[in-house]
């Protein structure tokens, strides 16, 4: 029976209150905040910094990314997020789409997979920034954010003691429908949808229904037997709805919090709910549902708490502008695909190399050590995840991104000395209009970036920014 | 080495928008060559720089702007200290014998390329690394000192002031006015610390020497010559950035340079054994942090130099008495060669309005890059 081992969440440090965007459009707001990612962060850097947490890199033998919003129509994410947490080159990595139960699907296929045997630790990573147009309901009901987990095999519950953070997966079953939903065509721009209440009338309980009585008969569940219902919806009231009418009492949604993460919501309603002891039902929808059996048979840490504290405000322009709906970003230089792809251990992987002649770290990896010349005499070596400003700039004659200046947002660049060795020159991102405060000797921490886009070419690298 | 200046050419630094390259090359060329009482055709071979490939690649960017053709030229390009590299490439050809009238010069139009800063340049450095504008390659250095040596930004203002002051009295300059710290400290900030006084201009200029060996220099031109005694360079990192060792409070290249052209000159004590100096003050912190690499003082004292008038056109020690880049702007490879002009002037006593006392030996000093290129010159009457 496969368990779920660890699970960890990414919730971008910008919320935009919903009365700000009734402030600037006159929308009328639900109320609360949402998480808004950063200009250079999607739906790949988000998977990354979700997943950062609880990688022992060498023990994944596969990724699943789920997310209806890669950067990408043809790229795979997860061999992307792979490379960025250094994982082997030669694990399973597969991306599943295209509906809100992408997450649900990844994790039936890794439950299957870990309960084959041919696997042993399931990455499962579901991330969404879903784009939307300024001034519309789907603005105000999704929020950005990841949330990644681990699925093995678990320990076949013979001992009956509670290990810490016991988590199996009892059982699963699917209900596929075909629903009006909210879609978006192949080149759509944004999420549209016929009437939301058409769902929420004739979908989304009846699908959930249908997912979850056969999963009742498979496992010989009595409602009694459940302790929680942990169930994700297209929205709020749809949420409250349901729950109300099989007779239990609403639960944290954290649409005042976050907002809707898409296919990542109900693992993030999943690591609020593992926190605790009992049985959960755990409900996804999106063109049918998937419904587990999950027994939370000793609690399971996450760092969900500290994720929705930690957060800074932005206003609705700076929101238009993390959304590329606002501003100019011109950049003049063309650089090489060829090298971005050569040099891909020090760029996405993030290896230095250490000097056997000479011992010092230094970045990136080049043929001869920077501080004793000595040639082909070093190992490779991956660089530290937290570091050190030596010394800084906040450039007015340059935006975020090496993109030109906008007069607005400087670009705030540092020399970082890492943990035990290496000196990187980064941008330091996550900072307003790099007006917050920086200094010499400021601890930082690495997290992974889109960097800029050039000749249709897409360029991610590491950056730093405060600690969260 | 002992290498003759028998010609100096500068046009007027600043905006010349009604010029080209080749109009400001001609303007330098053809004033050395008349200072030095020559005619064209009787350079035997041209090191000219331009830092931007718009303004011209390989030797062609002098043979065709002077219609010069059938000898030798290179183009030569090393950041800033492009214009000095010129002269050193030059200079040691004709104290090999192989020649025995060269010329060095640099152009540079930078405005011809936009207004804001010097441009960037593709494929510099590797995709992923952060861009960084000149001014932020050396705010990364007074970030640092400030933390260290607990400079501020007024210290780096009197560096402005001073060289302003000077270069308010230069016909050449591009500006020509005085300015007060408080203006300085409350101009626009361009890379945090360095605000817009901190920052030597994006300007247009040309600058040629003609060069020959002592004894030809005699009979050309008698005693009015000056005499390259040294000139030193020093390459280091393009990732200043990358090497751990790096402290951002001192610029290798310099202290190399410096050392090289002492050696090479013979001298042990720069501060009484030369009378003034020039140095590359691209940015006013740059200037502070010369002071202690070309050993005026000991390293974090820079400061105390600038407080102390030392190195006004009247102290003890005068540093860029000319008004420096900051009154002139830096069109890049123009500069060096325009620095040795002016050590030249001063030499031979004829820096009008801004004559140093007794100016009998000087140095000049190139920064280039992000303070990965250096050279320094050492130059003296006769």
């Amino acid at each position: 029976m496969a368990a779920i081992t660890s699970c960890n969440v990414y919730i971008p440090v910008w919320r935009l209150e919903r009365g700000e965007i009734t402030k600037a459009t006159g929308f009328q707001s639900l109320g609360g905040e949402r998480s808004v990612a950063c200009w250079d962060e999607d739906t790949i850097t988000m998977a990354v910094e979700a997943a950062s947490g609880i990688v022992d890199a060498d023990s994944i033998d596969a990724l699943i990314f789920a997310s209806t919003s890669s950067p990408f129509k043809v790229k795979q994410a997860a061999s992307l997020v792979a490379t960025a947490l250094d994982l082997k080159p030669d694990i399973f990595t597969a991306d599943v789409t295209d509906t809100f139960r992408a997450s649900t699907n990844a994790l039936i296929m890794a439950s299957e997979m870990v309960d084959s045997g041919k696997y042993k630790k399931i990455l499962v990573i579901a991330s969404e920034k879903i784009p939307v147009k300024p001034s519309t309901l789907y603005e105000q009901l999704f929020g950005d954010g990841a949330v990644a987990l681990t699925v093995e095999k678990g320990s076949d519950g013979s001992d009956g003691e509670g290990d810490e953070g016991e988590v199996e997966i009892l059982g699963y079953s699917s209900y596929s429908k075909p629903q009006p939903g909210a879609w978006m065509k192949a080149y759509d721009d944004s999420m549209k949808d016929f009437d939301m209440r058409v769902d929420a009338r004739f979908g989304y309980a009846a699908n959930l229904q249908a997912a979850v009585m056969p999963l009742f008969a498979k496992m010989g569940l009595m409602p009694a037997d459940i302790d929680r219902l942990v169930i994700s919806a297209p929205d709020p009231k749809s949420y409250v709805g349901l729950l109300k009418s099989v007779g239990v009492k609403p639960e944290e949604f954290f649409f005042d919090k976050v907002g809707i993460l898409g296919t990542a919501h109900p693992f993030l309603l999943l690591a609020h709910h593992l926190a605790k002891e009992g049985k959960i039902i755990l409900g996804s929808y999106g063109e049918g549902s998937d419904a587990f059996l999950i027994d939370v048979k000793s609690p399971l840490k996450s760092n969900l708490e500290k994720m929705v504290k930690s957060k800074k405000k932005i206003d609705y322009g700076e929101y238009l502008y993390f959304r590329e709906k606002i501003g100019e970003r011109s950049y003049p230089d063309s650089p090489s695909p060829v090298k971005y792809w050569r040099d891909k251990k020090s760029i996405l992987r993030f290896y230095g190399m250490k000097c056997k002649n000479c011992g010092i770290i230094s970045y990136p990896i080049g043929r001869c050590c920077i501080e004793c010349g000595a040639k082909d005499n070093y190992e490779e070596v991956r660089l530290s995840e937290k570091g050190r400003i030596y010394t800084y700039t906040i450039d007015n004659l340059l935006s975020p991104g090496n993109y030109n200046a906008d007069g607005v947002h400087p670009h705030v660049v540092a020399v970082v000395d890492f943990e035990g060795g290496g000196r990187v020159f980064m941008e330091v991102t996550d900072i307003y209009r790099g007006k917050e405060e920086i200094d010499v000797d400021m601890e930082v921490e690495r997290t992974f970036r889109f960097l800029n886009e050039k000749n249709g070419f897409r360029y991610y690298y590491w950056k730093v920014r405060k600690p969260r | 080495m002992e290498v003759a200046i028998i010609g100096t050419g500068v046009t007027k630094f600043g905006h010349h928008w009604e010029k080209d390259q080749e109009d400001l090359l001609v303007d330098a060329v053809y004033e050395a060559v008349n200072d030095a009482g020559i005619e064209l055709k009787d350079i035997e071979a041209v090191w000219c720089g331009t830092f931007y490939p718009f303004s011209g690649i390989s030797g062609n960017n002098f043979s065709d702007p002077l219609k010069f053709f059938g000898k030798p030229i290179s183009r030569v390009e090393n950041y800033c200290a492009t214009g000095m590299d010129n002269i050193r490439n030059a200079a040691f050809a004709v104290a090999s014998g192989a020649y025995d009238i060269v010329m060095a010069a640099g152009v540079e139009k930078l405005m011809d390329n936009g207004s804001r800063g010097i441009p960037y340049i593709e494929g510099i450095f590797p995709p992923y690394m952060p861009a960084v504008s000149a001014p932020g390659m050396f705010a990364l250095a007074a970030n640092r000192a400030f933390k260290e040596w607990g400079w501020n930004r007024e210290d780096l203002a009197l560096v402005a002031v001073k060289n302003h002051y000077n270069g308010a009295k230069h016909p050449k300059a591009h500006f020509r006015s005085e300015i007060t710290v408080e203006k300085a400290l409350n101009a626009p900030m361009i890379a945090y610390p360095l605000g817009l006084y901190d920052c030597s201009a994006v300007s247009d200029g040309a600058a040629a020497v003609v060069l020959t060996r002592p004894e030809i220099a005699k009979k050309l031109v008698g005693d009015e010559y000056a005499v390259i005694k040294s000139i030193g360079m020093a390459v280091e990192t393009i990732h200043p950035w990358a090497r751990p060792s790096e402290t951002f409070l001192s610029f290798p290249a310099t202290v190399k340079a410096a050392k090289m052209a002492y050696k090479q000159a013979g001298i042990e004590n720069p501060l009484k054994e030369i009378d003034f100096g020039i140095v590359h003050d691209c940015f006013t912190i740059t200037e502070l942090i010369n002071y202690q690499d070309m050993q005026l003082c000991r390293p974090g004292e820079g400061a105390k130099l600038i407080r102390d008038g030392v190195t006004a056109i009247d102290g003890d020690f005068p540093i860029n008495p000319d008004g420096g880049l900051k009154s002139f702007g830096h069109p890049i490879a123009a500069s060096g060669v325009r620095m040795v002009c002016e050590l030249t002037r001063q030499v031979l006593g004829k820096a009008e309005g801004l004559q140093v006392k007794d100016a009998e030996v000087g140095f000049a000093h190139n920064l280039g890059g992000p303070y990965s290129v250096a050279a320094v010159s050492i130059v003296s009457r006769p």
